[in-house]
């Protein structure tokens, strides 16, 4: 059991991480790129790029004032260019899995920084300005990924039946 | 206020505020993804193979406050649980009627209203007190809080492609 607030965070985020992994396995390029909900525009490729860029937003960007790398799996002619652009690739998946994957790995490596005392403190970059702390974003990756591992339930089941990844 | 989406921050610094406005969040979420359809559109399994329908989701939901802040958090572990005899946790297929649509509503507001007021008995000093759960695992309340924002931000998941199917909104 965790006690501790951060310890807690991380319980949670790396359980979506690994549920997200669980439900990309053993599918082919062309079965991770599909819209198997239709007429959602979702895939668990999309996922995985999306997370990838929203790992980059909250722990580089907005935790770190890392504002100057460039940004994962976007264009600005398409804000949802992360499930848009995807063709189902062999090459494609591997991109995003890699590109998530090191995301991951530097959001660990802050977050071993961190300690149950600086939950409290204001994030370091805020686009609009509005003042938020460590806790609020943290509590926010975790929802957010949750609801995606939400989507993703469904579309795995829908792709070869499996449930309960 | 934007669950997911677009972030914004809670309007309170806190512990227990942070988990208080992402848990409020998405009750709003689920009701909001349930407005304007019909008991049929509400119990249909619209993704089938799944079972999920969103009526299964509003009753699985009255359940799961009522095992963690009534039985749980608040010590009433020998309540039996609500669908006690259902094994599929409230999911089974429910009556498309507007009665059962109405009872599933009424009983999980009924169960949100008494998790506030357990909430607001609460301080940031209590989320590191220990509970039961009702396996007789050691939890703390901090950890039941976030595992209800997961739970409910998960099955809000669910709700965004079971709604998209039934009538084409998403966003909501």
């Amino acid at each position: 059991m965790q006690t501790g607030e951060l310890a807690n965070y991380r319980d949670y985020l790396n359980h979506f991480r690994t549920t997200l992994e669980r439900q990309c396995s053993g599918l082919s390029p062309a079965q991770l790129a599909s819209r198997s909900v239709a007429p959602s525009t979702l895939s668990l490729l999309g996922l995985v790029r999306h997370l990838a860029y929203v790992e980059q937003t909250w722990f580089r960007r907005a935790l770190q004032g890392l504002t100057d790398e460039p940004r994962l799996f976007t264009d600005p002619s398409d804000p949802d260019f992360e499930f848009n652009a995807i063709t189902g690739t062999q090459e494609e998946v591997d991109e995003a899995l890699a590109a998530w994957r090191d995301q991951v790995e530097l959001a660990d490596a802050w977050l071993e920084t961190q300690s149950d005392e600086t939950m409290g403190m204001e994030l370091a970059t805020n686009r609009d300005g509005r003042t938020s702390t460590r806790r609020e974003v943290l509590v926010h990756l975790i929802e957010e990924y949750a609801r995606h591992a939400g989507h993703a339930d469904l579309l795995r089941e829908q792709i070869d039946g499996t449930t309960g990844l | 206020m934007t669950i997911t989406g677009r972030f914004e921050p809670a309007p309170e610094r806190g512990e227990l505020a942070t988990y208080r406005f992402y848990l409020d969040g998405h009750r709003r979420v689920l009701q909001a993804k349930c407005e304007g359809l019909s008991p049929e559109q509400l119990a249909a399994a619209s993704l089938a193979p799944s079972e999920l329908s969103l009526l299964g989701l509003v009753r699985h939901l009255g359940r799961v406050e009522h095992v963690w802040f009534r039985m749980v958090i608040d010590g009433h572990a020998d309540e039996p649980m609500l669908d006690a005899d259902d094994p599929t946790g409230g999911f089974r297929s429910i009556a498309p009627t507007a009665e059962s649509a109405a009872e599933a509503f009424a009983r999980w507001h009924e169960q949100i209203a008494y998790a506030d007021g357990v909430l607001d008995a609460l301080g940031d000093e209590d989320l590191g007190g220990t509970r039961l759960t009702r396996h007789g695992e050691e939890t703390t309340i901090r950890d039941v809080l976030v595992h209800m924002i997961e739970e409910y931000a998960r099955h809000a998941g669910h709700a965004d492609l079971l709604r998209e199917q039934i009538d084409g909104t998403t966003g909501l």
